[in-house]
């Protein structure tokens, strides 16, 4: 008999500052390393994407939050493809050099990477990005004309034939702000990831298609002092490359589940483990499978803006220090091994009455 | 089509199952849920607080829900 594929879902939520992955793709060593223990490795694009950076992962599936949260819920499965042609959507606000720029990323990922694009389309209106901080310390945003961008991805759907979606947004320049600047230096939440999530979900969610966001900025200041977390974002002109590159690969949502799914598609109900930030445990997709066989692998280092850890809201989870801990649990529960018998007391066996 | 944050109050519920469909359930009153994340609670007061965005067709006041 084939043994299951060994498979973990890796969530760093996007926009509540979480100290190892709510950077420029910082956390995507720990996605580099977990997808050496694992048979498949799901993950999501603020967890992949730095921008310039990023690390093709053959056993790795790039899907997005929304997406992420219907295939917990057992509503989506994923189905692996080996190309999608990727459509790009321009937000009218940006301004022709910019424009430029972002054409030209994309143009050198056909050229240089040999990804397969449709034509672009600019959306009819200015989609009108505000940023905002909540009060728990997220960030989150609005778009003010969300009609624009949906008519701009159903052209690229039905007239270029667009499998999967990369929406440029023109968000604000912020550049004096306290905010820029703590999160350049390594510190505080991401002001614009969670407007970004917005954009990404509300697409997902119209069309069931693979879709991921990056910003259009302009270049900012150079500053000797910024933190590696946060560097590859001062690489170049744009944050697109990242976006293609995943997307190009992206897994499609299969969203009606059939008694003879093929081998290539994967539901809820195969994942083995979730790992996540320990303050992080109020997410839609760890409440879904706090309900499954899946292990829920929580990591007390990556500290958050958050205040949900698993017992306050009744989930069981076995909680670690550090990725490093976390990745040997991984290989622990792979090879059958209970973590327990790894520690130097072990409790006797004990008898329940009947 | 508009988008909306909004936050909310929500007991505490007897599982992570009750909590996820009592926070859907109250979001549902509110527009389309887009995005949410309980972040935090209050242990003493039996309180999940959760940060959402919904959508919806007409205009919503960005406002606290209690449950």
């Amino acid at each position: 008999m084939i043994q299951r594929p060994y498979t973990v879902l890796l969530i760093v939520p996007t926009g509540i500052g979480a100290a190892i992955g709510g950077y420029a793709g910082d956390a995507l060593p720990v996605a580099r390393a977990i997808a050496q223990v694992a048979d498949c490795l799901i993950t999501h694009p603020n967890v992949l994407n730095g921008a310039q950076l990023y690390w093709p992962l053959p056993n790795a599936l790039y899907v997005e939050g929304y997406g992420l949260d219907q295939f917990a819920a057992g509503q989506w499965g994923l189905r692996s493809v080996h190309q999608n042609r990727v459509g790009l959507v321009l937000d009218q606000a940006i301004e022709p050099e910019l424009r430029v720029r972002h054409l030209q990323a994309a143009d050198a990922t056909r050229a240089t990477l040999g990804l397969n694009l449709t034509d672009y389309v600019v959306t009819d209106a200015p989609l009108g990005v505000e940023l905002r901080t909540a009060d728990s310390g997220a960030t989150w945003g609005t778009i003010q004309n969300p009609d624009s961008l949906l008519r701009a991805v159903e052209k690229l759907i039905t007239q270029a034939g667009a499998e999967a979606i990369a929406v440029v947004a023109r968000f604000p320049d912020d550049t004096g702000s306290e905010a820029l600047q703590q999160y350049r230096h390594g510190q505080g939440v991401d002001p614009l990831a969670g407007a970004e999530a917005v954009i990404s979900h509300l697409v997902v969610r119209t069309f069931q298609i693979p879709c991921a966001h990056a910003p259009a900025l302009s270049p900012l200041p150079i500053d000797p002092e910024i933190s590696p977390r946060s560097a590859a974002e001062e690489l170049g002109y744009t944050f697109l490359p990242c976006v293609l590159a995943g997307l190009s690969k992206a897994p499609q949502f299969v969203t009606q589940r059939s008694y003879a799914s093929s081998e290539s598609e994967l539901w809820g109900d195969r994942v083995d483990a979730v790992v996540i930030p320990e303050t992080a445990c109020g997410g839609s997709a760890v409440l879904s499978f706090s309900q499954s066989q899946a292990r829920i692998i929580t990591v007390r280092e990556n500290q958050t803006k958050m205040q949900v850890p698993p017992t306050v809201l009744g989930i069981k989870a076995i909680q670690v220090t550090s990725y490093l801990e976390a990745i040997g649990v991984l290989v622990a529960h792979r090879a059958g091994i209970s973590p327990a018998a790894l520690q130097p007391h072990i409790a006797p066996i004990r008898r329940l009455f009947v | 089509m508009t988008t909306h944050f909004i936050t909310a109050e929500i007991d505490l519920q007897e599982s992570p199952v009750a909590m996820q469909q009592a926070i859907e359930a109250e979001l549902q009153k509110r527009g389309q849920p887009l995005r949410w994340a309980v972040t935090d609670v209050n242990v003493e007061q039996q309180k999940a607080y959760v940060d959402a965005i919904v959508t919806s067709d007409v205009e919503i006041s960005s406002s606290v829900a209690t449950v």
